[in-house]
């Protein structure tokens, strides 16, 4: 990186770049750096093309402005949600083939033996495409002409915690970015006075997995990159209130007294990190301002509450999906909702119904809150758990139902909006759901059709670190063309 | 100085690259201008053309890494132009030129294609890389200004700085050296009874002495154990899924004892690697260990075993390569590394070092929901302060045994002695029970380790390999039939002459705390991708002089900051912006934001707060509730520490893998599930807010506030009692219009909170220390305001 990028980069809030900031008082403390930066954009280019972040102009025209990444954490089944099995059905009680799980890895389901399990849900037709699409989803189907299923996803990691660092970061050795962090250290934010990539969690049904931090890392990338998370109980952000006592005013005497007193040392010191600090703290005394504002929803209508299924900030996954849409009109970059407790070894049926009913509404209602709003077109939106989960039954100790172990050779993913061709079916498993054996696309493939989606050839964003220039694809990657509208 | 320094048995690994030839005779000797390889032209072919001409790949059978792969076609030495590599990458023809586009590889530039030209004409010698060359023996050269110079340092750097017509900047202000030096350390500021006592000293060698000072301080400790956790990734947590507790304390404390006595580095390399080899190991030797234990380990239901035994044993190479040879082995998990010379087959005869250290499946759940964790081998060890009782109550038995075998007392005294014994042995027992249980290495039977195709732990098709050092480096397996252990890679770390990497990498990273970058950027990388040093001479130097000095760390601190080069004032030059914009030849020095934990202890030590303990278990500052609700097995609840216990140093915080405290997280901290070498220094809104609106900053304000309001004389004024605050905070004296500014403040804050009374009492009730008596709430919020001010000011959180 050279000196005028890291000038650069050291002005970003949390990933969004000094242009974004519309500071005319930044750019004069900024004083002799401003003219590096305004000469890397002087080239005519078009204008579709510019962005405020590291990359400008992008690669190519973009799609999408935008993700919002639904994780469904855990591992959904594709067998009970997209990927209808009929086969599997016929075999239900009988011995899984050995030839599907010779030689294969395997999780929870080590040393047992291993016995189909047809699929405990119905699908039905939707839409004018009639996407195959289960009756557990509702809501989520009557977007079905909106909605790119993948139906042959496949990943590398059968473990929550590294499936979740390979679908995040396309590794599972720690410590390499996150593809929010990639995205928003390419491309910035155009948000004022938020982060550029931020998180949100909500859990329910069977007990969840944890969720690491390290899934919204900014690895080796400047930690400004980092995903921000939010909170739908209690602070919205940490810190981001004032102290007890100190009023807005308080606060604001405060800033402007530390930005007062670090002026007159820097008319002595003369050092561009006292200048970017004291933006910094401007900057933060904003955000403090402007997440209350973000996260007081009631100035929406309640038509839109109800849709959502949103009665306050109470930690549930559809208000979460409000705030997505929220953050997303404010110009974030990177939104990522993980939904805890999909991890359905046992009980399945029931905790299906629990995690689906806790999910489809919501998403169902952020899909047209999106497209009524225009937004849907340029925000691709990504669901999807970091794998699925076996044809073959799982019986746990103790527990008197069945359920399915971690999979990872073929599951399903459903993307929308963004440049994506809704009511198509890409890919397909075998006939038992196993294997993805058509068209088959992995996470790689996944990060580089997001990238293209967002403007970037993902061979062509890329961070030096030890010597060798990293990407979110690592050495691999294939755009799945077909699926790009 | 002979390379070979076989007369050594211990060193069964043996030497590095002794199939390369020496330094010597590979310089171009036609003129100063003529290119050196390592210098000026390895970096070009590293950055754009190893990666399809080099180790890992040779393109068109073409490897440009050698040069007997460069000449076997494509360079015909002394004549450039009809050489093949000129014309591709001179080419014209976009179908021809070299790099093509699609590698994604930096262009030759003319500036680099008339390096190349100019090597080639003069013979196309090859270096090999400069960080496997034998330690340089080169006399510090002799400045012209003889009296800037205080010893060795100083005089390599001068010389490179008269060269370049540029003079050093002049030493800065006392003061500002002081609390530099403090700061770099002891990773604290000094505080103001300290700072005069260094400005009133006036004898000659007051900065000398208080150098040693400082480093006799068990503050120095502490400081030194953040910089060696972060590069062997020590963490309170397992790391993956559940991010459990483990148990290592004892790790904690040995680290700091270490550092406290000054332990040679070479002894703490090879007890922490392999210690449990050693013959009869004591008991810190075993707990030594540890390190061998401190990767991430993971408790999720369902792992397999052989997969987490592929990711532990590359988690392991990954670590002992980037902290011992600041190489990137690791990149050879799945294929031949494409820079450097190291094979795949390399990686895994490292890796089979550690083939013995998981005795059975250590990563199998053994008490996989509950927190700590437990993971065997654990052995019950002592902390610090509970060593140190053991110590002191066994001075006082061998009184005791000393005056009942000494002189025959009388049967009274005898008596009454033998009581005294049983008591103090029975106390022995008592303070014994305080041992705790500690991940150690204690080596079983090796398992094998086989060669792994692509890295796929499910191919067990690849040839099985014994331990053994990177091929390329020339580590000989002279051990006879014998298996290498991890006592003989110990030891080749730490061989000193035959080895002259380890001193390389650790002098260089040392000099990164002292002077702001290393002589090598690249702290974790000093492979051909890595930055070639600047003052290479004064690099080996330091290496030498380290291995010299019997890997004496504070003898290598000391040359470092008692140099005339440490000592110069920081301000930026103009003369120097273009001349030498990023400050690589040293002609002043450096200013840089503290660290996440030197940060928060400054703010401690300035509100009164900062409590020192060496060693002796992990603090948990307060945290925002809630914070670790995506954690489960178990799910956890956050207790902060009561007590002194909140505030111990930075250094002692519960290391929370998954969930770093977000004060760390703002300042830069690493998660330690890596090798970290160097912490970015951001400057970010989420800074500022930590700063702002963290209890513990809050509370440290408030107790600022309050010493400034009880520490002076009763009838003191606001103006003094604002000074004394400032140079608390920030080791200087305030000027007039800072002072005006602070009136200010006081005087709106002290308006409001009168008005106010609720909200002044919820200010000052942040934290757990409790109010002053006698103290007004409104006047000791209005206080608070200005203290958050000091803690927040630029100077306040940098290093000059």
């Amino acid at each position: 990186m050279n000196h005028s990028e890291l000038s650069l980069q050291r002005r970003t809030f949390l990933g969004q770049s000094a242009l974004g900031l519309g500071s005319v008082a930044l750019a004069s403390l900024l004083g002799k750096s401003a003219p590096a930066f305004a000469s890397s954009s002087s080239s005519p280019v078009d204008p579709r093309l510019a962005s405020p972040g590291l990359l400008n102009p992008l690669h190519h025209l973009p799609r999408a402005k935008r993700v919002i990444f639904l994780c469904m954490a855990g591992g959904p089944s594709h067998l009970e949600l997209f990927d209808e099995k009929p086969a599997l059905a016929k075999l239900d009680g009988a011995p899984m083939p050995t030839s599907y799980t010779e030689g294969q890895p395997i999780a929870q389901l080590q040393g047992k033996e291993l016995l189909c399990w047809g699929p405990r849900a119905k699908f039905a037709s939707h839409g004018q495409s009639g996407q195959r699409i289960s009756s557990l989803l509702p809501a989520m189907s009557q977007h079905a002409d909106e909605l790119c299923i993948l139906r042959s996803m496949k990943t590398e990691q059968i473990n929550h915690d590294p499936a979740h660092t390979f679908m995040n970061t396309g590794t599972a050795i720690s410590g390499r970015p996150s593809m929010g962090a990639w995205v928003t250290y390419g491309l910035g934010s155009e948000a004022d006075n938020l982060p550029g990539f931020v998180v949100m969690t909500s859990r329910s049904g069977r007990p969840p997995q944890p969720v690491s931090s390290r899934q919204w890392h900014s690895g080796f990338l400047p930690s400004r990159f980092q995903g921000v998370p939010f909170h739908s109980t209690g602070e919205p952000v940490h810190y981001a209130a004032n102290p007890p006592g100190v009023d807005f005013e308080r606060q604001q005497d405060v800033v402007d007294t530390l930005g007062k007193l670090n002026r007159l040392h820097n008319a002595e010191a003369n050092d561009p990190e006292i200048a970017t600090r004291i933006a910094q703290y401007e900057l933060a005394f904003r955000m403090q301002s402007s997440v209350p504002t973000l996260t007081d929803i009631s100035d929406e209508p309640q038509h839109v509450l109800d849709a959502y299924g949103v009665s306050g900030a109470d930690g549930t996954f559809a208000y979460n999906c409000l705030l997505a849409r929220r953050l997303a009109e404010r110009g974030v970059r990177f939104v990522q909702l993980y939904h805890r407790g999909w991890d359905h070894h046992d009980n399945l049926e029931s905790y299906i119904k629990t995690s689906c009913d806790s999910v489809d509404k919501a998403t169902g209602a952020l899909l047209g809150d999106l497209k009524q709003r225009g937004l849907l077109e340029d925000t691709l939106v990504v669901w999807g758990g970091e794998f699925g989960r076996t044809p073959m039954a799982q019986k746990k100790d103790g527990a008197a139902k069945l359920g399915r172990d971690h999979h990872i050779k073929g599951f399903s993913m459903v993307l929308a909006g963004g440049g994506v061709k809704g009511g198509v079916t890409h890919g397909a498993t075998d006939e038992l759901g196993y294997n993805a054996v058509e068209s088959v696309v992995h996470v790689h493939d996944l990060h580089a059709t997001m990238l293209h989606l967002l403007g970037v050839d993902h061979k062509r964003l890329t961070y030096r670190y030890q010597g060798r220039d990293f990407r979110l694809t690592d050495v691999h990657g294939e755009v799945v063309k077909p699926i790009l509208a | 100085m002979p390379f070979f320094s076989s007369n050594n048995s211990a060193i069964r690994l043996g030497v590095l690259l002794v199939g390369l030839q020496a330094a010597s005779g590979v310089r171009a000797d036609n003129g100063p201008a003529a290119p050196q390889f390592n210098r000026d032209i390895r970096p070009i072919l590293s950055d754009s053309c190893f990666s399809c001409h080099g180790p890992g790949t040779q393109e068109a059978g073409l490897r440009l890494d050698s040069f007997e792969g460069a000449t076997d076609w494509a360079v015909i030495p002394g004549d450039p132009d009809a050489s093949e590599l000129m014309a591709r990458v001179t080419s014209a023809d976009p179908d021809t030129r070299m790099p093509p586009p699609e590698s994604n590889r930096p262009a030759v530039d003319a500036d680099a294609a008339a390096k190349l030209h100019s090597w080639i004409a003069g013979g196309a010698a090859y270096q090999p890389h400069w960080s496997y060359l034998p330690l340089q023996q080169v006399p510090p050269p002799t400045a012209t200004d003889t009296a800037w110079p205080r010893g060795p340092i100083d005089q390599f750097i001068l010389a490179g700085l008269e060269e370049r017509q540029i003079r050093p900047s002049p030493e800065a202000d006392r003061e500002t050296l002081a609390r530099r030096v403090y700061l770099d350390v002891i990773g604290l500021p000094p505080s103001t009874a300290e700072l005069d006592a260094f400005l009133t000293d006036n004898r000659p060698d007051a900065y000398e002495r208080l150098v040693d000072q400082l480093l006799a301080s068990p503050r120095y400790a502490e400081r030194m154990a953040t910089w060696w956790f972060d590069l062997v990734r020590f963490s309170d947590t397992v790391g993956y899924h559940g991010d459990q507790d483990q148990r290592i304390a004892p790790y904690r404390d040995y680290v700091l004892k270490s550092y406290n006595e000054n332990l040679p580095f070479d002894q703490f390399t090879i007890e922490q690697l392999a210690g449990d080899l050693l013959p009869d190991p004591n008991l810190w030797q075993r707990v030594a260990t540890g390190y061998n234990r401190i990767l991430q380990t993971s408790h999720e239901g369902g792992i397999q075993d052989a997969e987490y035994r592929a990711k532990m044993l590359a988690d392991r190479v990954r670590n002992v390569s980037e902290v011992w040879l600041a190489a990137s082995l690791g990149c050879a998990e799945c294929h031949d590394h494409k820079f450097d010379p190291f094979t795949q087959r390399d990686f895994y005869r490292m890796a089979a070092f550690f083939a013995d250290v998981d005795s059975y499946n250590s990563f199998e759940p053994v008490s996989s929901n509950t927190t700590p964790t437990s993971r065997p081998p654990e052995i019950l060890a002592w902390t610090l302060p509970v060593y140190e009782q053991l110590q002191a109550i066994d001075a006082e038995i061998n009184e005791v045994l000393g005056q009942l075998t000494g002189e025959i007392p009388g049967p009274r005294a005898t008596a009454e002695l033998r009581a005294k014994l049983k008591k103090l042995r029975h106390r022995r027992v008592e303070i014994e029970d305080h041992f705790e249980p500690t991940m150690v290495t204690a080596a079983v039977e090796p398992k094998d380790v086989r060669v792994l195709s692509r890295g796929d732990w499910m191919d067990e098709t690849g040839e099985v390999v014994t331990p053994g050092g990177p091929t390329s480096l020339k580590a000989p397996l002279s051990a006879g039939d014998e298996r290498l252990t991890r006592l003989d890679l110990a030891r080749w770390l730490v061989a000193g002459e035959s080895n002259p990497v380890t001193p390389r990498v650790v002098v260089n990273r040392l000099w990164k705390i002292y002077f702001g970058a290393g002589l090598t950027k690249s702290l974790i990388d000093m492979g051909s991708q890595g930055d070639p040093p600047v003052y290479p001479e004064l690099l080996d130097w330091l290496a030498r002089d380290f291995v010299a000095s019997g890997w004496d760390l504070k003898h290598v601190v000391r040359q470092m900051v008692t140099s005339s080069v440490y000592r110069q004032g920081s301000a930026p030059r103009d003369e120097l912006r273009d001349l030498d914009p990023q400050n690589r030849w040293l002609a002043r020095q450096s200013r840089s934001r503290l660290e996440a934990e030197q940060l928060r202890d400054t703010a401690l030590q300035a509100a009164g707060l900062l409590h020192h303990q060496l060693g002796g278990g992990f603090a948990k500052p307060y945290q925002p509730p809630g914070y670790y609700a995506q954690l489960s097995f178990p799910e956890r609840r956050y207790q902060a520490s009561q007590g002194t216990e909140q505030y111990r140093r930075g250094v002692y915080t519960h290391w929370q893998r998954q969930y770093l405290h977000p004060w760390l997280m703002a300042f830069d901290a690493p998660t330690r599930d890596e090798c970290t070498a160097q912490r970015p220094v951001s400057n970010t809104p989420s800074a500022a807010l930590v700063l702002l609106n963290d209890p513990c900053f809050v509370e440290a304000s408030r107790s600022l506030a309050a010493r400034a309001l009880s520490e002076l004389a009763d009838d003191a004024s606001d103006g003094a009692r604002l000074r004394w605050a400032w140079r608390e905070a920030t080791g200087r004296r305030a000027h007039e219009d800072e002072i005006d500014a602070l009136t200010n403040l006081l005087a709106r804050h002290r308006d409001h909170y009168a008005a106010e009374p609720e909200a002044a009492e919820q200010l000052v009730a942040v934290g757990q220390t409790p109010r002053p008596d006698g103290v007004d709430a409104a006047e000791l919020a209005a206080w608070t305001s200005v203290g958050r001010t000091l803690l927040n000011l630029s100077e306040t959180i940098t290093r000059d």
